[in-house]
């Protein structure tokens, strides 16, 4: 191997390992709890999926700031996604909701407000009807 | 011009034909997006000849479009692209000629064919899927048109089976050449899977048998064979995800229609997305690769720099190919988390390694040949390459555990990332590569120096502008796939975007013209109608 083509490894070798090193560790908020930490949840809120409807426990959903809270996604026929918004449009999180499956992923939102909920996999020609405005209430 | 010069210029005009129907597709879409009112005259018009029971809805007719998008313009501009420069390159490399001449012809109207049908149950039929086809919406019939989704897995089927041809015919005539004795399967698959070059290097090489890195062979040559594996291997495994999706369709025709949840949803989207990237993540890369191998050098007039460590990372970037797959399920919580991080992201980062080295011996080449020529062949591999440095670094970013939770199905994905490689990326290489052919099979030089920069400034400031303001929205939370109702929240950007969109199309125009001036109406014709007193192509 050339000299100059053992120095780009080189190269190549410390990007990989700086840019893998830094999004794996806690600087990333979220990977400190899904990688790291696993906290056990405080809260479940179960959500079900089917139909093109986005079905919510009766009473929506209401978290506390700074808390665990674990969402359980289940769909009855395709493939959806749970994605969390802003209010701004912005994605907080989002998962596949696998028919079949319990789809679970746990988060804790840091600011209090309302949140909307979108499915973000296509599922047939309705797919953009599945939207839910302020779905999560996130208090103080 | 001799007889597989004019069937390969025969797979370019084709070729050309898909990309100016794959890119009016996307320039409705675009305008769909950012203007939803303005094609309805136009879809009035069309749903006249629609077969569907009802009149179809805007987004039925855009998801209908979505889904055939990308076939046309990866199984209609880029494979007939690559067959037709194969099927010439290949052989005048070895300086023999293809092994199976009569497939030639079979896989040009095999892949015309197969592409025409899957668009016609897309852009009429309304199957809606998208090319995605996750278990079980393909055979879920009320939402996917039945009509659509038959001619859409037959048209499918007759694309894999015809790349399936393809490749064995360019295996065999590149393995022929380094050993021209007859193989058994397992000699052949042994070679596919670099057995034989992994012998050697131990010490125990098998003469007698046949060695893709044998030495006579061009790099070229070696990434063609070795990036037909994996397309060996997508084809398969689309045409197993077909078949399902064909029995379930046969079935529910008959009334007779079988349980989806029969069907792990999870395993076939582990083995769909196996198999797709293999063509994503694998012959994509290494043809390419293998095209600035070949390209570069001859364009500069100096040898490839770093020749020994290219052809291992060829050879090393199948099992690299073989193992990334889950970057794509990196947002399926029930995928096992040690997938998501081995396969979705750290094999995935293998990928840095093998086009990282491939790029710095390309851009290497250039360096050390310096002073060197800017030709229009060179000007578009260049630019082939920031398509590729930019895409693959957002793709990097994506295929990331953590990051990935906020990126995933989100226009970064779709537009930073693959939009970027497509168009800035592959299709600047297609480019290049007509771009060099043409003098070489007709004798004729391009046309017009000054509509050649037109359409690489054109096509490169418009597919940037394009998939890089479409990745901002991302970041702000645009999905893929969603037409949001109006005031639309990301206006501005789709309306950018749709600028950065007619400016590709000018670039494209601008190519068209210059290829036509260069070849003659009546020649570029005469490849696609046979005549009984044909116009020489080579005239020049």
């Amino acid at each position: 191997m050339d000299r100059q083509e053992r120095i780009w490894l080189g190269v190549l070798v410390a990007v990989f390992a700086l840019v893998n090193v830094i999004t794996l560790s806690p600087l990333v908020p979220w990977q400190q709890w899904i990688l790291w930490d696993r906290p056990t949840p405080q809260q479940q809120v179960r959500v079900e999926f089917g139909d093109y409807q986005i079905r919510l426990p009766s009473g929506g959903i209401q978290v506390k700031a700074g808390e665990f809270v674990e969402f359980v996604a289940t769909s009855q026929d395709v493939t959806y996604g749970l994605g969390v918004f802003r209010k701004d449009g912005r994605m907080v999180f989002q998962m596949q909701v696998v028919p079949g499956h319990e789809n679970r992923i746990v988060w804790r939102f840091d600011q209090p407000g309302a949140y909307d909920i979108r499915s973000t996999e296509y599922s047939g020609p309705r797919h953009p009807e599945m939207f839910v405005p302020d779905a999560i209430q996130v208090t103080p | 011009m001799g007889w597989i010069e004019k069937w390969t210029l025969r797979f370019a005009v084709v070729a050309l034909i898909f990309l100016a129907m794959t890119g009016f597709e996307g320039v409705l879409m675009r305008t769909h997006m950012a203007a939803p009112e303005a094609l309805a005259g136009f879809e009035q018009a069309l749903n006249a000849v629609r077969i569907a029971d009802h009149e179809p809805t805007p987004a039925e007719l855009l998801y209908g479009m979505m889904t055939v998008h990308p076939i046309v313009g990866v199984y209609g501009f880029a494979y007939m692209s690559v067959m037709g420069a194969f099927y010439f390159l290949v052989p005048y490399l070895l300086k023999k000629e293809i092994r199976h001449k009569k497939l030639v012809p079979l896989n040009f109207w095999l892949q015309t064919g197969g592409v025409l049908l899957c668009w016609l149950s897309g852009f009429f039929g309304l199957f809606n899927s998208l090319y995605t086809l996750y278990w079980p919406l393909p055979v879920s019939f009320d939402r996917v048109p039945l009509v659509g989704t038959i001619p859409f897995t037959v048209g499918a089927a007759v694309i894999m089976v015809n790349i399936l041809l393809f490749s064995f015919n360019t295996f065999s005539t590149v393995l022929s050449k380094s050993n021209p004795q007859s193989y058994s399967f397992w000699q052949f698959l042994r070679a596919a899977f670099g057995i034989s070059r992994l012998m050697k290097w131990l010490g125990k090489e098998d003469k007698n048998a046949p060695n893709l890195d044998y030495n006579g062979l061009p790099v070229f040559v070696v990434a063609v064979a070795r990036g037909s594996i994996d397309t060996v291997i997508n084809a398969i495994v689309l045409l197993t995800a077909g078949a399902l999706i064909l029995v379930y369709g046969l079935a529910a025709l008959l009334g007779h229609p079988l349980n989806p949840m029969a069907v792990d949803a999870l395993v076939y989207k582990n083995w769909f997305w196996w198999g797709l990237d293999m063509v994503a993540d694998g012959n994509v890369l290494i043809y390419t690769a293998g095209v600035w191998y070949l390209l570069i050098p001859l364009l500069v007039g100096r040898r490839l720099f770093g020749e020994s460590v290219v052809r291992t990372v060829i050879m090393v970037d199948l099992l690299v190919s073989l193992g990334v797959w889950s970057h794509h399920l990196l947002g399926d919580q029930v995928q096992p988390l040690w997938m998501r991080l081995l396969s979705g992201q750290i094999i995935t980062w293998g990928e840095f390694f093998t086009m990282g080295l491939t790029i710095f011996a390309s851009l290497m080449t250039i360096w050390k040949a310096r002073p060197v020529k800017i030709t229009t062949p060179l000007l578009f591999i260049l630019g082939s390459i920031f398509g590729f440095i930019i895409g693959g670094g957002a793709g990097l970013i994506q295929a990331n555990v953590g990051l990935n939770l906020i990126l995933h199905n989100t226009q970064w994905v779709i537009m930073t990332h693959a939009h970027t490689l497509l168009l800035t990326g592959l299709s600047m290489l297609l480019f290049a590569v007509i771009y060099a052919l043409v003098p070489m099979l007709t004798g004729r030089e391009i046309r017009s120096r000054a509509l050649t920069l037109a359409h690489f400034w054109f096509w490169t400031v418009g597919s940037v502008l394009m998939t890089y303001v479409m990745g901002m929205a991302g970041s702000q939370g645009m999905l893929r796939r969603m037409l949001y109702p109006q005031p639309n929240p990301y206006q501005v950007y789709l309306n950018v975007a749709w600028v950065g969109g007619i400016l590709m199309t000018i670039g494209f125009l601008a190519f068209l013209v210059n290829l036509v001036a260069t070849l003659g109406w009546e020649s570029v014709l005469g490849l696609v109608i046979e005549r009984k007193h044909p116009v020489p192509v080579a005239a020049g």
